[in-house]
């Protein structure tokens, strides 16, 4: 018999696109996903047109969320990892843990009568993020009052569908695939971690990701403190990347530092905004352009600031060595940006043993070599996104795309040889 | 016959308590067409489901009007439940009474919700049925191209079983893969011989494509071997046609020779056996005359570390940023340091000029903040990235615009990188962007997969005549076949008269152009016609 099934790993852009690209081409996938919704961080990104379009891709991932949802060649399981692993090439056995929802996803009409009737505070039942998909309510064990043996039902008995369900255990199940992709992405660089840069002690320095979900969700930047419009605001590059940690460039920094000072910069022309770099990263199709626009409005400092700190007024104070003029300066700022980088995730070894795959030097999965940029030293285990190192979205499609592409090559051959034996016999 | 149509209002497990909804039935049912008003609380579960479908069938209901929440969350539902009763998916709308009414104001909102429900019916009441049809396609791929990509792809097509013809213009295959094999542990003869063996894959040097027509699964190419051309069919084509580097001596104000070189020279000089002199001070300069390419810092690193091993020499790199954003390079880039290459970084354009046979490079190094002098034995000049030679005519030919360096493809690179605007036409490597080793490859087997998808069904299913032109109203201005990103317009002749536009379903994407801009208002785009949204927008109010 062929095998026509493959398991994804994670329901980020990279999964998506590898999942998409199967089952467009006729295999069956399982798609599994350890958050409560996919999509990962690009869905929670924001959109950076100004009067044009600054092709940022972000708005690739609803299109492809929505589609893997509905596909009928594809079976999602959110909440769910994977625990172990056996078998080859052709015949992998694979069993996952499915969390329990409590929730029904497809009973759940996210209708909010749960979250209103609920006695605790913070809510224990809550809605999820704007762009979650799927778009169902979120029962928080933590802080629901029955998880700590008290006997309050008013949730379930407020849900005009029959939804909630508070019985339910986690699931066991065992998958037969003949291939397996990994694609679980990344972790966002914690920037408390260059505690001299002030993040999480200045309420005024914020990451990449945090003025991504601002414009995502509101729609215009505004001060943490008081909520009055920044006017001079800076970026700082290679947060997390290009250090004694981090042998590595994050690719996505100095792109969407660029795209979204050009946004704050196309909502308040007034605000004066500066990026403070080591190397600018240009290349890349179509970028050209854009940054010819940017230099003309974006001041741009080489040599990155060693310290942030939060003057008596609140504004921020920027020390940074000037290399042009050769000495240490200070400059004060309403909002300082740290562009934190891709980090490699914390869990990626606990899968790794799993699967049998080996790390890299910086904590990303490993390719095989260099002439195969998805193989990993598994047979039939591929590699696809940022879990095998920094990649932007397009970049990431790109390598989900060639994963899925790989895995059908794989089982092709494996087909036929099956066949050939077959006839030997 | 009226066209009967049916209307699902539900209350979402009674949680919209802002409408008042038997006055909103009331309302609905006296709405022309409308033949049956159906009110539920869970439309969208099991029950629900069951009832609308047995609805449908009982009262012989036609097309459908859904009144319920954002069909961002259950219109692949509904749509279930209409394909189940054996109805069109086409005659199907949602009015969103949830998120864009109840949730959206506060007191009583019946007014607006029966107005989102008139302009559902409206809309649907005037569609038109769209039948879906297959068409067969071609399974053979031609791959355009004898470097490393088109190499590389026509063994992964083969593999997926896929026949792949391989043209390249040159007698022999190979492009740049033996300048660049060294780096990569790379074996050219081996790769070559791979695909010379290969019964799925039909090699033509010394040929070129000349014309392209036809349409996705269906291209018919008409290629040029010497004196004779051919005409040949494939369902997919892939471009892999590379890139050329040219030095403009002109941004250094010195003409090349034995003193400023280009890389392409160095890396020629480095595989040679013996040199006659090494030369004691080498420099390297990019960023001049473009400073977006990633290449220039690749092509440096990779020479520049070679030259320290083979020749020992001081090395110098004069350069804007850099470009450390590809796999490895960062690593690549503190090796290179650790080797003792010095980076001097400038803003402004340094001065290069001769002296006593040797070559004085000028700079004002922002790091040190410091007018720096070198002289230099050897300074190995930057070289820029051109589009390969016949990019344009292919581009016209084709129809594809290029971008704003001259390279393929313009538009809809970040949905699918290697995708086109004409569906069945894909570009990979050098010849869209200036890819890193391992973005290339990474570009050819997602090629793989592109072409996989589309061919080895062997068949696509299209919506026939969803865009479609009035041979009467066409009065042949051409507006269209200019407007069309898809170049799925063409020409064709009625009655031996008078020529008409036609839409190729196809090659036709459904963006909608077309029927803006057609000035006799001959082109219909189902679904949005002028009349379809005229009704909608008289819907507004009349109650």
């Amino acid at each position: 018999m062929e095998t026509r099934d493959v398991l994804v790993i994670g329901a980020g852009i990279a999964g998506l696109a590898s999942a998409l690209g199967l089952a467009n081409g006729g295999f069956s996938v399982y798609l599994i996903e350890k958050e409560a919704a996919v999509g990962g961080y690009a869905a929670s990104f924001c959109c950076k047109a100004t009067d044009v379009c600054s092709k940022c891709s972000v708005c690739v991932a609803p299109d492809k969320i929505k589609e893997a949802v509905i596909h009928p060649q594809i079976t999602l399981l959110t909440n769910s990892t994977i625990k172990k692993l056996s078998g080859e090439l052709g015949d992998f056995r694979v069993e996952i843990i499915q969390q329990p929802r409590y929730i029904d996803v497809e009973r759940c009409i996210a209708c909010g009568l749960c979250t209103e009737v609920c006695p605790t505070e913070p809510k224990a039942v809550y809605p999820p993020s704007a762009e979650a998909t799927p778009f169902s309510y979120i029962l928080d064990e933590g802080l629901c009052l029955r998880f700590k043996g008290e006997d309050c039902k008013l949730c379930r008995e407020s849900c005009p569908t029959k939804a909630i369900e508070f019985e339910l255990k986690s699931k066991k199940q065992e998958l037969s695939v003949g291939a397996i992709i990994v694609a679980t992405g990344f972790e966002v660089f914690d920037a408390r971690e260059k505690g001299s840069l002030g993040y999480g002690r200045c309420p005024n320095v914020l990451t990449g990701l945090d003025l991504e979900r601002i414009f995502n969700r509101e729609g215009y930047l505004k001060l943490p403190t008081n909520g009055n419009e920044p006017k001079k605001i800076a970026f700082v590059q290679c947060v997390g990347s290009r250090d004694e940690n981090h042998g590595y460039c994050s690719q996505i920094c100095c792109k969407y530092a660029m795209r979204l000072a050009g946004l704050v910069k196309y909502k308040d022309a007034d605000a004066e905004v500066t990026i403070f770099y080591i190397d600018l990263q240009t290349a890349g199709k179509g970028f050209a352009q854009f940054y010819e626009e940017y230099k003309e409005s974006i001041r741009f400092v080489q040599g990155v600031p060693v310290e942030i700190s939060q003057t008596s007024s609140g504004e921020l104070e920027v020390r940074y060595e000037d290399i042009s003029q050769g000495k240490v300066c200070r400059e004060i700022f309403d909002l300082v940006t740290l562009s934190v980088g891709i980090s490699p995730r914390h869990d990626s070894w606990n899968l790794a043993k799993i699967l049998g795959i080996n790390l890299a030097d910086q904590g990303f999965f490993d390719i095989k070599d260099s002439l195969g940029p998805n193989e990993t030293n598994v047979d039939g285990v591929f590699l696809a996104g940022t879990c095998q190192g920094p990649k932007d979205i397009p970049d990431s499609i790109a390598h989900g795309m060639s994963a899925a592409s790989k895995a059908i090559q794989v089982l092709s051959e494996f087909a036929s040889r099956r066949r050939g034996n077959q006839r030997g016999h | 016959m009226e066209t009967k149509i049916g209307v699902f209002i539900c209350n979402c497990g009674g949680s919209i308590k802002n409408i008042n909804f038997d006055a909103a039935r009331e309302k609905v049912a006296k709405i022309p067409s409308v033949t049956c008003v159906n009110l539920s609380s869970n439309l969208c579960l099991g029950e629900g489901k069951e009832k609308m479908l047995s609805y449908i069938k009982e009262e012989n209901i036609e097309r459908v009007v859904v009144a319920a929440c954002s069909p961002e969350l259950k219109e692949h539902i509904f749509r279930q439940v209409l394909e189940g009763a054996g109805l069109n998916g086409h005659f199907f709308s949602m009015a969103n009474i949830r998120e864009q009414c109840s949730w959206a104001h506060e007191g009583d909102v019946t007014v607006k919700a029966v107005e989102l429900i008139k302009m559902a019916v409206n809309r649907i009441r005037l569609l038109q049925p769209v039948e879906k049809k297959e068409l067969s396609v071609n399974k053979e791929v031609l791959v355009v191209g004898g470097g490393f990509p088109a190499i590389s792809s026509a063994l992964q097509f083969s593999r997926i079983g896929l026949r792949t013809t391989l043209l390249e213009k040159k007698p022999n295959l190979g492009g740049k893969l033996r300048e660049i094999e060294g780096f990569y542990s790379l074996e050219t003869s081996s790769m070559i011989g791979a695909v010379e063996e290969d019964e799925n894959i039909e090699i033509l040097t010394s040929t070129e494509v000349v014309g392209v027509e036809g349409k996705i699964g269906d291209f018919t190419v008409r290629i040029r071997k010497g004196a004779e051309e051919i005409l040949r069919n494939f369902g997919a084509i892939v471009f892999a046609t590379g890139y050329e580097t040219e030095v403009s001596p002109q941004d250094f104000q010195l003409k090349l020779g034995i003193n400023i070189i280009s890389q392409e020279r160095l890396a020629q000089m480095l595989q040679a056996s013996s040199v006659e002199r090494k030369p004691e001070s080498v420099g390297f300069i990019y960023d001049v005359s473009d400073e977006n390419s990633r290449l220039p810092t690749l092509a440096t690193l990779n020479n520049a570390l070679t030259l320290k091993e083979r020749w020992g020499s001081e090395v110098y790199v004069f350069c804007k940023n850099v470009k450390v954003d590809s796999e490895g390079v960062e690593k690549l880039y503190r090796e290179v340091r650790e080797h003792g290459v010095m980076f001097l970084k400038f803003d402004e354009k340094p001065r290069i000029s001769a002296e006593d046979g040797r070559v004085k490079i000028e700079a004002k190094d922002i790091l040190l903040g410091e007018d720096v002098t070198l002289t230099c034995d050897l300074l190995v000049a930057e070289e820029k990235l051109v589009p390969a030679e016949e990019t344009e005519a292919l581009s016209t030919l084709l129809n594809i615009r290029t971008d704003s360096r001259g390279f393929y493809q313009d538009e809809n690179v970040h949905l699918y990188p290697v995708s086109s605007e004409r569906g069945g036409i894909f570009f990979i490597g050098g010849c869209r962007s200036d890819l890193d080793f391992q973005r290339a490859l990474v570009d050819v087997s997602s090629v793989v997969m592109g072409v996989y998808k589309l061919l080895s069904p062997g068949k696509i299913l299209v919506e026939a005549e969803r865009v479609k032109v009035d041979r009467q109203k066409c009065r042949t201005c051409l507006t269209c076949i200019r407007v069309c990103p898809h170049s799925a317009i063409q020409l064709v002749r009625v009655d031996n008269e008078k020529e008409v536009a036609e839409i190729s379903d196809l090659a036709c994407d459904g963006c909608g152009i077309c029927a803006a801009i057609c000035p006799a208002k001959a082109i219909n785009f189902e679904g949005y016609s002028d009349e379809q949204i005229v009704a909608q927008i008289e819907a507004i109010g009349a109650s």
